[in-house]
Formats: structure tokens, sequence, C-alpha cells
């Protein structure tokens, strides 16, 4: 033998080996179809967090330019005059409303779709363009002080950042949605640092699920936009507050009481917000006009009662660290529910939901101290009813009674409280359920899913609409040098093997040819088709769901090629986690 | 003993200074003699597949070396021919002119592992020292046979 020929074959020989230790490596520390989506909700989760960030940054700078202060809103309302109470809040709602209507010409051709209906009821593509029309606006409603909540844009942008990188890594439906899930958990972890509320929040509320395979990601994605959160600001408990305690056993009592009054309250108050919404429309005025008088109504009630302005969080604390003059937290209850329709009724971009804690914190307040004064050992601290009463108002208006008792648990760390919270939660929930059965999420998808406006529509239950389109091929005659190299650049377990007219003829197995790495001679020798598998399961586009799991519970494998019954071409592949995740879908699709 | 030591030891087929002067006729000669075990259920369609597998691509494993090979239903279990061409030889293809060893293994469709295993245990029989040398000069069938045997083993 030559001393050329010896050489290469040493190098042949190196280069196998090197082969072989990537190969073992990469299949030790390979990640499976479940860790990627875990991967890919961390980054939904970090993007999420830092969308929020900025939208708060610009909020407040919208504030600091309206009200030339840098504190919070309520605080800076009570700095202005008279006639400044009314203008920033006017101001800002006719500015919000010239964002929606110049923003229209952008988005025109783009449908409505909020994240919600996005991960409901659509397709998982949350539109760029309206939705950054709508948070532009919104900067401007909130940070004028409008009687709105500043975490349903932050959401909505969280939801955006993440459709936006599953559609540039072309996820398949089921797979964008649960991105999309995650952005939203992170948008709820980031506005209120509950990491698992947010969570629940997406998995109760928008999914209708807890199932892990839905949950997992949720909770990856809302951990890590949490500790960015607490990484790059001073984030820490939202709400400080006394040690709450159950002073007696007796006081179950008024919570269940409190539970019957916030489950009959929170209808009311999402029904009045309707009514604002269908009043405010029957003016027929401009959309500036509109918004515009909005903010001229929570304006004038500023002026004697500036506590009705923002999301009401600064009165929250308040009243939680208490002691209150009943009559004065009347007042505000008051009028916070007329402002808050007064904002949302015309229209103003942002959430109710933290509004929504505000309305309960009031009523447990209310509750408590009515109680207390007659009957002292009922009802100890009002404060702590106060806080029972945000989880219950929360639990009837959202319909999530899970979400609302890990929410509350989590932004004030008050253990203590968690007996009263969960049966006035759940007594809440089952009260409100009974009067009205939409909640402060479902009319609007009920909606648009009567309409059919959101568009495409959840996949019907056939493989092809689970397809991703163009999986790693190798041909009948590719070498067995080539075939490793192929494992090693995509992350599959089995290569397909097509003919030169495309058509499906089997997959090699990773697994077959791993013993054999190092074989130099077999790297020139074998081909493809010497080691293909003809009878590798195969499913056709037109074959149901059901068809596809029952294949996946029959073979161990992670993917099923998708093979036209007609021509035996190969049309691309399924994978079992996009399966999992569309059966978990159908079992929660709202009903027109 | 495993499955390709024991097809090494007691090769289904063994002709020893074939007359061959090409490489159809080499193929053809050592199917011939493998098609008489029990384990070929279909022998035309077991050289076919041969045939065709070594169109495809190339079967030489060495300048002197061949190994056609088919994964088929023709046989129930892995087979094995092997012949020593009498010099100078047959060619097989451009860059391999002269092959006098030829390893014919006819494996069954479902068997992917057990193919691999066989194909890859002859690659590494003829790295064995001495092997492929004594194997061109054994004078005998039975030293022939015993230099399978003693690389098999190990």
């Amino acid at each position: 033998m030559s001393v050329a020929s010896e050489s290469r074959d040493l190098l042949v020989k190196r280069l196998q080996r090197l082969l072989r230790w990537r190969l073992w490596i990469q299949e030790r520390l390979q990640l499976s179809e479940w860790q990627v989506t875990l991967l890919w909700a961390a980054l939904a989760g970090f993007l999420g967090s830092l969308s929020s960030l900025l939208f708060s940054a610009l909020a407040e700078g919208v504030h600091e330019v309206l009200t030339g202060s840098s504190a919070g809103v309520v605080e800076s309302m009570r700095h202005l005059p008279w006639w400044g109470r009314i203008l920033v809040p006017t101001l800002g709602g006719a500015a919000a409303g010239l964002v929606l209507l110049y923003g229209q010409r952008l988005t025109r051709a783009q449908s409505s779709t909020d994240y919600m209906e996005a991960i409901a009821i659509g397709n998982g593509r949350v539109p760029v363009r309206a939705s950054l029309v709508k948070s532009a606006a919104a900067l401007f409603s909130i940070g004028s002080g409008g009687s709105i909540g500043r975490e349903g844009p932050m959401v909505q942008l969280a939801a955006v950042v993440a459709s936006l990188v599953g559609r540039w890594r072309l996820f398949t439906g089921p797979q964008l949605r649960l991105l999309v899930a995650c952005g939203a958990a992170a948008g709820i972890a980031s506005a209120y640092n509950a990491p698992i509320a947010g969570s629940f929040f997406v998995a109760e509320i928008i999914l209708g699920s807890i199932a892990m395979e839905s949950l997992g990601p949720l909770a990856v994605s809302a951990v890590v936009a949490t500790l960015t959160i607490r990484v790059l600001t001073s984030a820490q408990v939202l709400y400080k507050v006394p040690a709450f305690q159950l002073n007696s056993p007796w006081e179950m009592g008024p919570y269940v009481l409190l539970g019957l009054v916030t489950g009959s309250l929170a209808p009311a108050f999402l029904r009045s917000l309707k009514q604002s919404e269908e009043f405010f429309i029957s003016l027929k005025l401009p959309l500036v006009a509109r918004l515009a008088l909005g903010g001229l109504l929570v304006g004038v009630m500023a002026i004697h009662v500036p506590e009705v302005c923002g999301n009401g969080y600064s009165v929250v604390v308040q009243i939680l660290n208490g002691p209150m003059v009943w009559k004065v937290l009347l007042g505000y209850f008051a009028c916070k529910w007329l402002a808050t329709m007064a904002s949302f009724g015309s229209g103003a971009p942002g959430g109710v939901f933290t509004p929504s804690l505000f309305m309960g914190a009031c009523v447990g307040y209310l509750f408590g101290a009515a109680v207390h004064s007659v009957w002292p050992a009922g009802a100890m601290d009002p404060g702590a009813f106060a806080l029972v009463g945000m989880g219950s108002f929360l639990a009837a208006a959202s319909r999530a009674p899970v979400m609302a008792i890990i929410m509350l648990f989590e932004m004030t760390l008050s253990y203590d409280i968690i007996l009263p919270l969960m049966l006035c939660s759940v007594i809440a929930y089952y009260t409100s359920k009974g009067i009205q059965g939409a909640s402060l999420y479902s009319e609007s998808l009920k909606r648009k899913a009567a309409s059919g406006e959101s568009t495409p529509p959840m996949p019907a239950g056939e493989v092809q609409d689970l397809m991703k389109a163009n999986p790693p091929v190798i041909p009948p005659t590719a070498r067995f040098a080539k075939i490793a190299q192929m494992f090693l650049s995509v992350r599959v377990n089995n290569l397909y093997v097509c003919d030169a007219e495309g058509r499906f003829q089997g997959a090699v197995s990773l697994h077959d040819i791993k013993p054999y790495l190092g074989e130099i001679d077999l790297a020139e020798l074998v081909i493809a088709g010497d080691i293909l598998r003809e009878d590798f399961p195969r499913i056709g586009p037109y074959q149901t769901l059901s068809d596809a799991l029952g294949l996946f519970l029959s073979h161990p494998v992670e993917r099923l090629p998708v093979v036209d019954p007609q021509t035996g071409k190969l049309r691309g592949s399924v994978a079992k986690t996009d399966l999992l995740l569309a059966l978990v879908e159908k079992r929660r699709k709202p009903t027109a | 003993m495993d499955l390709p030591s024991q097809l090494l030891a007691n090769p289904d087929a063994l002709i020893l200074d074939l007359v061959a002067n090409s490489r159809e006729a080499a193929l053809c000669a050592l199917h011939a003699q493998l098609a008489t075990s029990p384990a070929v259920k279909d022998a035309p369609q077991l050289l076919h597949g041969i045939l065709e597998r070594a169109m495809l691509a190339p079967v030489c494993i060495a300048p002197e070396v061949a190994l056609p090979h088919a994964r088929t239903t023709a046989v129930e279990r892995v087979v094995l021919g092997v012949a020593r061409i009498a010099p100078p030889g047959v060619g097989f293809d451009a860059e391999h002119p002269h092959v006098r060893l030829v390893f014919m293994v006819g494996t069954p469709k479902n068997q992917v592992e057990e193919y691999l295993l066989s194909v890859a245990a002859i690659t590494r029989l003829l790295k064995v020292e001495g092997v492929r040398t004594g194997l061109l000069t054994a004078p005998t069938e039975a030293e022939f046979r015993a230099l399978l045997a003693r690389g098999a083993k190990r």
C-alpha cells in the first residue's frame, strides 16, 4: 500500500472517529421535541418581558409629558389644577383616538385578531401592525390616566413578539398557538410579577386546559419573563400587605357571604361595561371624539376623586394597608366603577383586569367593615376581607378561580389568607356562573367564533392540517458517510428516503447505523437503499388525527411521514408533539 | 457464536479458484451454488437483487475484494457465498479491474440490523493481518475455511 493511500486511510479513520464521537455526544445531548418547545417558550418569555418593559417605560414617558410628573398616576393627578385633571385624560383619549384612526390606514388589510383569538380560535398569527397601533393608542389612554389597566397591551405585545418568532421559524399551527400562549403568559407574569398566575391565566382562561403539554411551556415562559423583569428592574412583590390571618373559624361565615356578594357584583360590573360600550357606540360620535369624551368623563370625576385615574394600583395598596373611612371608600368604589365604564365604553385600549382587582378590594373592605361594625369577631381586619375580595371578584369576573387564587397569593405572598381566599373565590365563581354565562374574556371569543371573523379556523382534524412540508430527505443511493452527515446536521432520528420522483421508499434509522459509524469500509459500500426500512409507518394527508395517534401509539417514532396514497409521494411529516397539542386544543374548542 | 461468526465459519457456498471472465459470470457461478441452500426460497430473485444492487453503486471494499449483496424477500435468513477467482480476477468496475475475492450476501428484507452486522463482520475480517493474503493464497479448501473461521473468532 502506498504512503499516500495509508495517510488517506488514517485521515478517513480519524474523521470517522470524530463523527462517531460527535454523534455519541449529540445523541446524549440531543433535545427532544418537547425540550425544543421549552427552549422556544423560554425565548418567548424573555422577549415578552422585554416588550413589557418597553411598553411600561413608554407609558410612563407619555404620562410624564402629559402631567409633568414622574410620580404615580393618582399622585400626578392630585398635583394638577382642576382644569388639568379634565384636560389630561381628554387629550389622552383624543390622542389615542387619533392613533387608532390613522392607524386604520396601516391596518386596513389586517384582521382585528387579538392574542386570545389567535390562540383560542385562530391560527396563532397575531397581526403585527394592528397590535402595534392598538398598543400605541393604549400608551395615550393609559399615560393620560384613563381608568384602564396596562396589562392588556403588555400581553398583546408579548404575544405579537412570540407570534413573529414562531412565524419566522415556520411553526405549525398548534406550535404557533402554543408559542403565542407562552408570550401571553410572559406578558401577565411581567405585568404582575406573578409567574404561576401568568401560566394559569393562559391555561385556564384561553387554552381551557392545564394539560402538561401546554402548561409546561407556559410555566417556563412565565418564569423566564419574571426572572428577566427581576434582573432588569427592582420589581418585588406587587402588593406589600400586612400579615393577614384567619383570626377565628367564625370568620369563615362572613367570607362565604363575601363570596356571594362578589359573585353577584362581578357579572353586574361586566354587564355595565358592555352596556357602556353600547351606549358610546349609540352616540355615533367620530372615534376621536368618542375617546375624548371617555377621557373627559374620567377627568370630571378626577376633579374631586383623582383616585379614579389609572388602574387603581396605589388605591388598592392603600386599602390593603388600611384603615379606610368606609364613606370615602364607597365614593372611590362608585366613581371607579363609572370611570372604568367611561374609559372601557369609549373604546380606550387597555385592560380591565387590574380595575377588577380594585373593585374587589373595595367590595371586600366595605363588606369587612360592615361586618366588623355589627360583629367585631366576625371580621377582625377588614383589610383581609379586601384581599379576599380582590381574589373572589377576579375569580367571578374571569371565571378562572384557580388563577385568581394563585395570583392573589403571588401578588401578596400572604399564605395565611389562603383558606378564606380559596373558599370565597370558589363560591364567587359558582355564583357568578349561575348569574351570567359569559366571563370577562369569553364573550368576544364566542362572538368571533360565531361570526367566523377569525381566520383561518382551527384544524378540522385531518393530518394535512398539522403537516410540515419539506422534511429532510435522502435518495436511495446516498452513501453511508452522507447519511451520517445528514443525521448530524438535522435533528431527526429517521431520515426519509425518496426516489427521483419524490416517492417515499422508507426510512433510515439512526438507531440502526449508530454502531457502525466507525467502519471506514461501510462508509463507501453501504447506501441508503441497503439499510432503509420499507415498512416504516406512514400516514395519508386526509387521514384523521385519531389515525395518526393510533400509529404513534403503536410505533416509537416522534414524526410520521405523510404520503399521498394515490401517488406515493412524500408530502411532509407530522410531529407527535403537534398532534398531542392539537388533540388538547380540540377538547376545549369554543362553541359558537 | 454470533450470527456473522457462524456465517463466516460455515458459509452457505464456497468456490475456490473459480474461472470467470466477467463480473456477471462470477456472480452467476457463485449464486448457482448459493441457490442450493435451503434458506434461498427464490434463487432468480436473489440474483436479480444482487445484480441490481451492484449496478446502483459500487460493491468493492478493496482492490481485489467485492461484497455484492442484497436485501431481499428471496431468502429466509442471512446467506453467505464466498468465491476465490483464479488470477487475474475479474473487473467489477473501472477502479477494481482485478477482483479475486467475492463475498455474496443475501439478507431478508426486514433484517436491517443483521445485514449491517454481517457486512461489517466481513469488512473487519479482511482487516485482520494476514487473512486477506492468506485467503488469496490458501492452497486447500480446509485452509481457506480455517482462515475464515480464525477471522470470525476475532
